[in-house]
């Protein structure tokens, strides 16, 4: 019976209907951050727009194959996809450099970025890997080997050099840390070294990943803080000092919530957990502030221009400097379709605003209302992913959409994360949006090989 | 692996996080906070201004006194700059490498350091390079100019003044400083305003009105086209073209005759009040106070011990000396307390005088210029008996005597159109009550019956005098302005004031006037001109600063009047010996257009009282 249900009966129709929307959208955005007088008309194959046209019938294309294809191919066949994503990383390395950096591998005048594909080789593999492994996946050899898929693209790209890219395979680390893969061997290793400290009673398993991401946010808090200071009952004190008191705050509250709710048998290793963390996050705050104050002139300043506490607007920071202008003088409405003073090919302050600073130009012309209507089709999307991700019996499948969500994540946040100032500028494409055929097809073919794994989740069970 | 299902709210609770805060940061940035908004104006947006050309100044024959000159600065923009022909280039500016290298250097230490010592010198912005063509300098290279890529010119006026002459009238321009930005919001940093004369005065007439276009500017700070379809530009709208009732001949003409010599020459049109001639000596060229080299020639002049700078038709105080006696004699025959015929003797014990033959009439005595006769004058106007205690009298008799005095423009400004005219001073019961205790009568203050003392007057208030005397009794303010292209002149100019003197009493003492010039015991002979019926009176005012100033006002012709005139000659004695002959040749040079008695010229213009004080 169900041999007869077709791939339409069980396709998601929502996955797709959101990339179509995005697509489009992202489209006519480029017709407007490229727009050329010269070529007014949409379909101006000369251009970026017309050129955009071609590259999302491309990426139909693949997506539609997709769609007919055994989906047994993908993990059948998962590590030589993996393989020939990582030669292509291989090649591009022996190309000529444009930009500083060896990303793009030509064919004539067309070319490809091999960095692209391989977030999707990196995630088929992936998912081929954790599907296959048993359930004493916990050993340290399985937890290496997962890592080692993840790390051998990341060195390549480093190589070219990429760092959006290389940040980008960071993301991995969510997929590890749902599925459970521990970092206690390399913590352990690191351990040892300490003396007076067991190591082998430290089990934090895969909680390694969220402590890192809390551990980030404390040292770039403390960072910023760096050089305030704040009054705390008449007394100045140096603005670190307020991270402190937040976490000794937390630390009392949290240990009241403890013995209200917690059984008492629980209790005492909660508390102990509790107040270790306190005087962790406390060691760590001191520990950089001491490190910041340590460095030189020259370091904190680079330090300071990252964050965005030192603003050289003309020089090092131009393209954040310009890209928050045109993000700011959006306003609520924005200036209008076509109508971006800044963000736009004829005025030109905003560089790369077709690709990497696409945003720009959407915030610029639509708004804040357009801004939001986008970050939350995004943010549906995510959701949408996690949601299929969930609903999966398939650990191939689960594992592979919590890949593309978390690499879509990424994308989303450090791109639009560098036009508004929250995070550093590191040139990475907006999914569907910025301009480029590598970057459309590779998400192109995540979303649809998503849809077509999907579609099998009532008759596969592997 | 269920275990682990919880953890989907871990990554779906940090993607939500950061979904949220994106959407207070965008919310933030994009509608309250106007930081960037201001970036983002300050980055694309170009308001510029069009500057309209200011008004032209001519004379009131359509000689130009003022006129704008344009100036070419050669801009280059260095990382536009491809293929440049150094050779060339130095053989089109006639400079050599070294100059040439030399002019780049300053261009760009021009431009200052930031606080970390970089230069603020930037490769895609336009600086001047070479500064200062003429037209006719540029004409040349134009064409040639165009072959170099990265130069283009820049048009810039300045003032210039072609006649070199009437710097007191005209004035001079320099950039507003923080008082001008705070009373008029119309100029901004680097706008130059009249400071001085005509450019101050008719200030609001001659800048026109400022333009703005709103443009957008590309990312290398070109202007890359208009905002909203130019929705909000306006159109410069130039300044007013001004004719001013000057005479430039005249004027430079009394500037000749005053060369070497100290004082102001004020020539009206009785008329009409028109001023025909402004001189206040020594002056200057106007075309030193221009554009970059005001500072310094500024700075020379102020500095210079004969004031150059000061306008002494406006501002300098002297006394009338014995041209007062006019006012004097008219101001008795009005209050009825001596009539034209009446004769007075000149007792020399009453006031010192020169030897002359009694004057039997209100002619005679202007004429003859006779000290006693208007001591007796006097003493009947502030004495006149009306009560017996002779201090009280003398208040009476004063208070009357102020306010004729005050109705012939004197003791208060005329308010000319040139700023800074004073009052002069004429002294009242208020003013004697305080210096005397009130115990004062006509013997204390009779100096004033013959314009020594207290009275205080300018010559531009003595060239009115001499209109009053050419219109027998009344005057109309003095002005410079004719004529305002598209406007009409104040009305204020137009407006007769009469005297409290009637007419018929001017008669008399007219005819004592023509006497004065024509007849042999007349003090002015010098200033007698065939055909031209100068009527005048001289005045030889005593000063405590060293010699006596040459003073003279007159009027030509007798009947019908074209041209009243005042001459101070500071320091230079008798004003038959030196006032008057000035005074006979400019009213010469205006009625006929040309001088024929040479020998009179040439001894005043060869006359130097700065370099040979001797005064014959």
């Amino acid at each position: 019976m169900r041999k007869n249900e077709t791939i339409l009966d069980n396709i998601d129709w929502s996955l797709i209907l959101l990339y179509f929307v995005l697509t489009i959208l992202g489209l006519f955005n480029i017709y407007s951050a490229s727009y050329n007088e010269e070529f007014p008309s949409l379909f101006s194959f000369s251009q970026e727009y017309g050129k955009q046209i071609i590259w999302i019938a491309v990426s139909m294309f693949l997506g539609f194959i997709v769609l007919l294809l055994e989906s047994d191919i993908l993990w059948k066949y998962a590590y030589w996809f993996y393989a020939v994503c990582m030669l292509l990383l291989i090649a591009v390395l022996f190309t000529r450099e444009i930009n500083g950096a060896r990303s793009w591998l030509g064919f004539g005048s067309m070319g490809i970025q091999p960095s692209e594909f391989a977030k999707l080789g990196t995630a088929i593999a992936i998912s081929a890997y954790i599907s296959n492994m048993n359930i004493k996946l916990q050993s340290q050899s399985s937890a290496f080997y997962a890592n080692l898929i993840v790390l051998f693209p990341m060195a390549l790209i480093l190589l070219q050099p990429d760092a959006g890219t290389f940040v980008v395979f960071t993301s991995f680390l969510w997929v590890f840390y749902r599925e459970g893969i521990s970092y206690d061997f390399i913590l352990g290793f690191i351990l040892r070294l300490i003396p007076f400290v067991d190591h082998t009673r430290i089990k934090i398993g895969s909680n390694f990943i969220p402590l890192l991401i809390v551990s980030g946010i404390l040292v770039v808090s403390t960072l910023l803080l760096s050089q305030t200071t704040i009054q705390f009952f008449g007394m100045t004190l140096p603005g670190f000092w307020g991270l402190i008191i937040s976490i000794s705050v937390f630390l009392i509250l949290a240990l009241i919530v403890a013995r209200i709710t917690v059984m008492l048998r629980e209790r005492k290793k909660l508390y102990y957990i509790l107040i270790v963390a306190a005087i962790a996050s406390s060691s760590l705050v001191f520990a950089v502030n001491s490190v910041f104050d340590y460095l030189k002139p020259h370091q904190k300043e680079r330090i300071e221009l990252f964050l965005g506490l030192e603003e050289d607007p003309d020089g090092k920071d131009y393209n954040r400097n310009r890209a928050m202008a045109a993000v700011g003088s959006g306003s609520f409405l924005g200036k209008g379709y076509h109508k971006a003073t800044l963000a736009s090919p004829q005025q030109g302050h905003v560089p790369m605003q077709s690709t990497d600073f696409i945003f720009c130009t959407l915030a610029e012309e639509w708004g804040f209302v357009g801004g939001i209507l986008v970050l939350s089709l995004f943010v549906v999307l995510l959701f949408k992913i996690i949601q299929i991700a969930e609903r999966q019996r398939s650990t191939f499948t689960r594992v592979f959409a919590y890949s593309i969500a978390v690499i879509i994540f990424y994308h989303l946040a450090i791109n639009i994360g560098m036009t508004i100032g929250l995070a550093p500028v590191i040139g990475i494409p907006l999914p569907f949006f910025s301009y480029g055929g590598s970057s459309l097809m590779s998400f192109t073919m995540m979303l649809f090989v998503l849809a077509k794994l999907d579609s099998e989740r009532k008759n596969v069970f592997r | 692996m269920n275990s682990l299902e919880y953890r989907k709210f871990v990554v779906l609770f940090f993607i939500a996080i950061t979904a949220g805060v994106f959407s207070v940061r965008m919310f933030y940035m994009q509608i309250i906070d106007d930081k960037w908004k201001l970036r983002a104006e300050e980055i694309s947006k170009y308001k510029m201004t069009t500057y309209p050309t200011r008004g032209i100044v001519y004379d009131r024959s359509g000689n130009k006194l003022i006129a704008n000159e344009t100036y070419y600065d050669i801009m280059m923009i260095e990382d536009e700059i491809s293929n440049f022909d150094t050779t060339l280039f130095c053989q089109l500016f006639k400079i050599n490498k070294e100059e040439l290298v030399e002019i780049y250097q300053n261009m760009v230490d021009k431009q200052g350091k930031d606080k970390k010592g970089k230069s603020n010198y930037r490769k895609f912005k336009p600086y001047p390079l070479i500064t200062g063509l003429s037209s006719d300098d540029f004409s040349k290279v134009a064409t040639e100019l165009q072959k170099f890529p990265g130069f283009f010119e820049n048009v810039r006026t300045l003032r210039k003044y072609p006649q070199n002459s009437g710097a007191h009238v005209l004035g001079y321009m320099n950039e507003v400083d923080g008082t001008d930005l705070e009373k008029d919001h119309y100029y901004r940093m680097g706008d130059y305003i009249g400071r001085t004369g005509i450019e101050n005065y008719y200030e609001e007439d001659l800048r026109g009105r400022k333009g703005v276009q709103y443009l957008m500017k590309d990312a290398r700070g070109n202007i890359s086209g208009s905002q909203e379809e130019s929705k909000y530009d306006t159109a410069a709208v130039p300044g007013r073209n001004l004719e001013l009732t000057l005479d430039a001949d005249l004027q430079t003409y009394g500037e000749l005759l005053m060369k070497g010599k100290i004082g102001s020459v004020v020539a009206i049109e009785p008329s009409s009040g028109e001023i025909l001639a402004f001189v206040s000596s020594p002056t200057y060229d106007p075309n030193l106070l221009i554009g970059k080299k005001i500072g310094k020639n500024f700075l020379t002049l102020q500095e210079d011990s004969l004031k150059p700078l000061f306008n002494r038709p406006l501002q300098a105080k002297y006394p009338p000396g014995s041209t007062f006696k006019l006012v004097t004699g008219l101001i008795g025959m009005q209050m009825g307390v001596v009539d034209s015929n009446r004769a007075f003797s000149c007792i020399k014990s009453l006031v010192n005088c020169h030897g002359h033959p009694t004057a039997l009439s209100m002619s005679d005595g202007v004429k003859y210029s006779c000290n006693p006769y208007f001591y007796q004058v006097m003493s009947r106007i502030v004495q006149q008996g009306k009560s017996r205690n002779i201090f009280k009298d003398s208040k009476i008799g004063l208070a009357e005597w102020y306010e004729y005095v005050r109705s012939f423009g004197l003791g208060q400004p005329l308010n000319i159109d040139l700023a800074g005219d004073i009052p002069g001073f004429i002294p009242d019961v208020e003013y004697y009550d305080k210096v005397y205790n009130k115990a004062w009568a006509f013997s204390t203050i009779y100096s004033i019956s013959i314009g020594q003392g207290e009275v205080g007057v300018t010559p531009i208030q003595m060239a009115n005098l001499a209109c009053i005397m050419a219109n027998r009794g009344y005057y109309y303010v003095p002005h410079l302005v004719k004529s305002i292209k598209g406007k009409d002149i104040s009305d204020r100019f137009q407006e007769k004031h009469y005297t409290k003197v009637k007419s018929e009493y001017f008669n008399p003492i007219v005819e004592g006037m023509w006497r004065v010039v024509h007849e042999p015991g007349g003090t002015a002979r010098r200033a007698k001109t065939e055909g031209l019926n100068v009527c005048g009176k001289t005045g030889t005012a005593q000063n405590p600063h060293g010699e006596d100033h040459s003073i003279f006002i007159a009027f030509a012709p007798k009947d019908n009047p074209k041209i009243a005139i005042a001459v101070y000659v500071e320091n230079a004695g008798f004003g038959g010996t030196w006032a008057a002959p000035i005074a006979s040749l400019m009213i010469e040079k205006f009625l006929n257009g040309e001088v024929k008695q040479e020998a009179k010229e040439k001894r005043i213009i060869e006359k130097n009282f700065l370099t040979d004080p001797s005064i014959h």
